[in-house]
């Protein structure tokens, strides 16, 4: 027995027309190596962020710092990487809890939230660089190539953060890129000192 | 030790501006260190004074040791002017 709608077969055998599916496509992973900076830019190297996907996700595996206690940030660029500075207003919060025991929370940070800036956006808070510690997570950019809208990113981490008194720690951090002109590319950094380790896989969602 | 771009899987080295650039963007985070440390320290102090208020309002008494331990987190950044001292906080026990 199949689906069929108006002449169209939506489900046959098991099968769903391809019209009707969605698909998660790997279009790029970057491993950092003491790097300074990881960036997509579309157009190059096999990187597209551009109209062709109305959403992009980052997934991040096991970042680690080269320098402790160092925050995880983003920008974006409108000239294809020649600048990392869209405008953009943020929110952030968290919840931590600690390996003792004694601390758990869940706080709006007011020092990790952006107004109306250029500068780069904190994805994760105090990064742990001992050997064992990373953070990991996800970045949602919808529709970056749109020249109506503004750019909406949504992402949530975890991190082993603290060195003294570690932490898992659990950022939700969104907000938009505040322009109208087309996101072309994205850069990722430490707030101070190298990406020492770590995968960036970007997907484009249809 | 020079810096590298991973652009797209290429590693690019950073232009000498670009390093002047990130030397400057390091040496202003390494010297707001302590402002950081120690608004860390005020965020969990606030925090810890925030989950024992209910037991200061006007309709109750609070117990000794609490009013003890409610002043020394109050005190707590007395003295404190280093990112060590910052980290060797010891924070008092909640009665």
């Amino acid at each position: 027995m199949a689906l069929i709608s108006n002449g169209t077969t939506i489900l046959d055998a098991g099968s769903v027309a391809s019209s009707f599916k969605g698909s998660m496509t790997l279009i790029k992973k970057l491993t950092a190596s003491s790097d300074a900076t990881l960036s997509f830019v579309n157009g190059a190297s096999g990187v597209v962020l551009d109209g062709t996907y109305k959403e992009y996700v980052f997934m991040f595996n096991n970042m680690h710092p080269g320098t402790d206690n160092t925050h995880f940030v983003f920008n974006m660029s409108i000239d294809t990487g020649s600048n990392y500075n869209v405008t953009k207003t943020t929110t952030y919060f968290h919840a931590a809890h600690n390996e003792s025991g004694s601390a758990s929370e869940v706080e709006y940070q007011t020092p990790s939230d952006l107004a109306q800036s250029t500068d780069f956006t904190r994805l994760q808070n105090f990064s742990n660089s001992n050997s064992d510690a990373s953070c990991t997570g996800t970045l949602h950019l919808y529709d970056p190539s749109n020249t109506t809208h503004v750019k909406h990113f949504i992402s949530i981490f975890n991190s082993s953060s603290y060195t003294t008194d570690p932490y898992t720690l659990q950022p939700f951090t969104s907000g938009y890129g505040n322009t109208t002109s087309a996101v072309d590319a994205v850069q990722f950094k430490y707030s101070s000192g190298n990406i020492d380790a770590g995968d960036i896989c970007l997907y484009g969602i249809s | 030790m020079p810096r590298y771009h991973n652009i797209n899987g290429n590693r690019v080295q950073f232009t000498a501006e670009e390093e002047a650039a990130r030397d400057a963007e390091e040496q202003a985070w390494a010297d707001g260190a302590f402002n950081r440390a120690i608004a860390d320290v005020r965020n969990k102090r606030n925090r810890l004074l925030a989950e024992t208020d209910y037991l200061a309002l006007s309709d109750n008494t609070l117990t000794s040791d609490m009013t003890t331990y409610r002043q020394n987190l109050r005190d707590i950044t007395n003295g404190v002017d280093t990112v060590d001292k910052c980290n060797a906080i010891s924070w008092p026990t909640k009665p």
